[in-house]
């Protein structure tokens, strides 16, 4: 299977999507019969109250997790008929993920967390890699920070070395599970500056989560989960 | 940073417990390469010093003849005594197998001697060929006094062993011995006892012996041989782990040449230092395995601690798109780093140990065990002890942490991204 998406032709096309847990003898569907259309260059917010299902769209668009029923499609391609290889292929091309809790390597520094996923990118040269880390660092601002440890950095800092990780592979989207919960609302609010600005000049999709008012309102598309289902988009 | 620098970034992260594995694997590689080298190094020495004496060498003597438990002091009848053309037959055989350094025939006896206060002491008597001696017996001679020339016919030696004053004589004077001639009679000759062996080194002038040596010719001599019989042929190996191969052939050859003759190795004649030999092996194997087991539960275990302890960076790196083969492979290889670095510095320690055993030896002991280690024991390195020991724990540092971190590998990501 062909996984060679266009860099900014990635629209997400989402039909029928289930997913049930089962606790116990009780089944509870996190998301039904979800149908959502993302196009490239957006910047979504999935809003929503607190198991709503938001965190599970979003796992369910990185392949984190796999929905019980229906179809899932970025770029005209079916990723739930693709093999693990890909899937692998795809998060690491593709996709970018953006954590709550910032997700770092403690043992790595701001340069070396930010270069992590090129690891797995052969077809980069060391030079490239190198410059891609000092471009985006300078970029969410940390250019003097690439020594220090993620120990050593506030929350606004470390999330803006997560921003900078997600980017580096250059993908076409970014998902993002509450990127600001953990932050206060200055920091969350230049984290979200900079989600957009980086949307605005790249081109590229975010699609964030958010439970935030004054996060939603700087989407310029909302999408509202309730008890599972799209009240709106 | 590639992969191979993330795992030393990750080593440093677990303090104690990477410590842990390094020093198991420091002081299991330490002793491994340790043992393995001086094991080698005995095996050797036994056949080049004093195991030649003892455990490096076989003899053939009539089948009539009960050696076992005798520690080589067997009582046998005149008649069963080999002959001239049987002794020439024997080491002409032994002259065509490539294991064996040299043979020459013996008479094994017992003796009597009468003592200061006339007292009358038996004792073991061995006539053998002094010239050979040296070569034989290497530097496990002539502690005391002087030498036993090849062919004296009117002096002995005494090997002091057992320091029993009961059984004792001083070095220099002359006693009355009764010692047997080819007929088994005994006939009375005054020999001086010129010097001895000394297992002990002790500073001692008279003290207990457990054998007298005398030169086979000499001996024949002085007690009248009428030809130049033996009790035994001995044969002597270049190397004593040769044994088990050399025997079934002498074996073959005394069937189909001289079926009334047996070859018999200190396994039979001397069962207790077999059980050395093979309890101390089995003991340092044991210890060995001990350790190399223990090691492996080890980094087993904290490799699963440590993957508990990271769901977080799993999922993450997972979710960046590494491959569950990828995060098998970097706890693989950060168990594996550990364990080699412990044991790296473990084999230089041992390889440094037996470079200073080489250099000094162990001097100015007192007991047989030193004497003989302090007087030409110098361990050194072998290139096929090293590659096992290399290759154990190599085995060890590639497997052990294999079996969790596939585990690891294989976790949901899901799962481990909600441990956060």
């Amino acid at each position: 299977m062909n996984m060679a998406m266009t860099r900014h032709g990635n629209g997400i096309r989402i039909r029928g999507l289930r997913k049930d847990y089962k606790l116990g003898s009780t089944i509870v569907s996190a998301l039904r019969d979800v149908d959502l259309d993302i196009e490239p260059g957006s910047f979504v917010c999935v809003a929503g109250p607190s198991g709503s299902g938001k965190t599970t769209l979003l796992n369910i668009i990185g392949l984190i997790d796999s929905p019980t029923s229906g179809s899932l499609t970025v770029a005209g391609v079916d990723l739930r008929s693709i093999p693990e290889r890909e899937t692998n292929r795809y998060r690491s091309r593709t996709l970018g993920f953006i954590f709550q809790t910032f997700n770092l390597l403690p043992v790595l520094t701001v340069y070396e967390n930010i270069r992590l996923p090129l690891l797995l990118h052969k077809e980069v040269s060391k030079e490239e890699k190198r410059d891609r880390v000092i471009e985006l660092a300078e970029a969410v601002g940390l250019a003097d920070h690439l020594e220090h440890k993620p120990a050593e950095l506030s929350g606004g800092q470390r999330q803006r070395v997560a921003i900078a990780r997600a980017l580096v592979t250059r993908p076409s989207i970014i998902l993002a599970d509450e990127p600001t919960a953990n932050l206060d609302s200055v920091t969350g609010n230049e984290v979200l500056e900079l989600m957009e600005g980086i949307n605005e000049s790249r081109g590229t999709t975010f699609v964030f989560s958010s439970h935030d008012p004054s996060i939603m309102q700087r989407a310029r598309r909302i999408v509202r989960l309730h008890d599972g289902r799209i009240e709106a988009a | 940073m590639g992969r191979l620098g993330l795992c030393l970034k990750n080593l440093g992260r677990h303090g104690w417990r990477t410590r842990v594995i390094l020093f198991i694997a420091l002081f299991g590689a330490f002793l491994t390469f340790v043992s393995e080298n001086i094991i080698e190094d005995i095996s050797i020495k036994q056949s080049e010093m004093f195991g030649r004496s003892s455990v490096g060498h076989f003899r053939i003597l009539n089948a009539g003849i009960e050696t076992e438990n005798t520690f080589g002091y067997y009582f046998y009848e005149p008649s069963e005594m080999l002959g001239p053309e049987a002794i020439a037959s024997v080491k002409a055989f032994l002259a065509t197998l490539p294991e064996v350094t040299g043979a020459r025939e013996r008479i094994v006896f017992n003796g009597v001697y009468y003592n200061d206060e006339d007292a009358e002491r038996g004792f073991n008597g061995i006539a053998m060929d002094m010239a050979d001696f040296d070569r034989d017996f290497t530097d496990l001679y002539y502690a005391k006094g002087a030498r036993l020339a090849s062919g004296e016919a009117d002096a002995c030696a005494a090997s002091w062993y057992e320091y029993e004053q009961e059984k004792s004589v001083d070095i220099g004077s002359r006693y009355v011995f009764l010692l047997p001639n080819r007929n088994g009679e005994f006939v009375d000759r005054y020999l001086s006892v010129k010097g001895g062996i000394d297992f002990k080194t002790m500073p001692k002038e008279t003290m207990g012996f457990n054998a007298m040596f005398f030169d086979l010719a000499g001996f024949r001599a002085a007690v009248g041989y009428d030809e130049p019989a033996a009790s035994e042929v001995i044969g002597f190996l270049a190397d004593s782990r040769t044994m088990g191969k050399v025997i079934p052939k002498i074996e073959t050859f005394l069937a189909a040449s001289h079926p009334e003759l047996k070859v018999v190795s200190w396994r039979e004649y001397a069962p207790i230092m077999s059980e050395m030999v093979i309890g101390f092996d089995a003991m340092m194997k044991a210890v060995e395995t001990i350790l190399i087991v223990i090691c492996v539960l080890l980094v087993f275990k904290l490799t699963t601690f440590s993957i508990i302890e990271r769901y977080s960076e799993i999922g993450t790196m997972r979710a960046l798109g590494f491959t569950r083969t990828d995060i098998a492979l970097q706890f693989a290889l950060e168990g594996f780093l550990v364990i080699a670095a412990g044991a790296a510095a473990g084999c230089l320690l041992g390889a440094g140990l037996i470079a200073l055993l080489h250099e000094t030896g162990i001097r100015n002991s007192l007991t047989f065990f030193e004497y003989v280690i302090g007087h030409g024991f110098n361990p050194s390195l072998h290139a096929d002890k090293i590659s096992r020991v290399v290759a154990v724990f190599a085995a060890v540092a590639a497997l052990s942490p294999l079996l969790p971190a596939i585990r690891g590998g294989r976790l949901s990501i899901l799962k481990t991204l909600e441990k956060r």
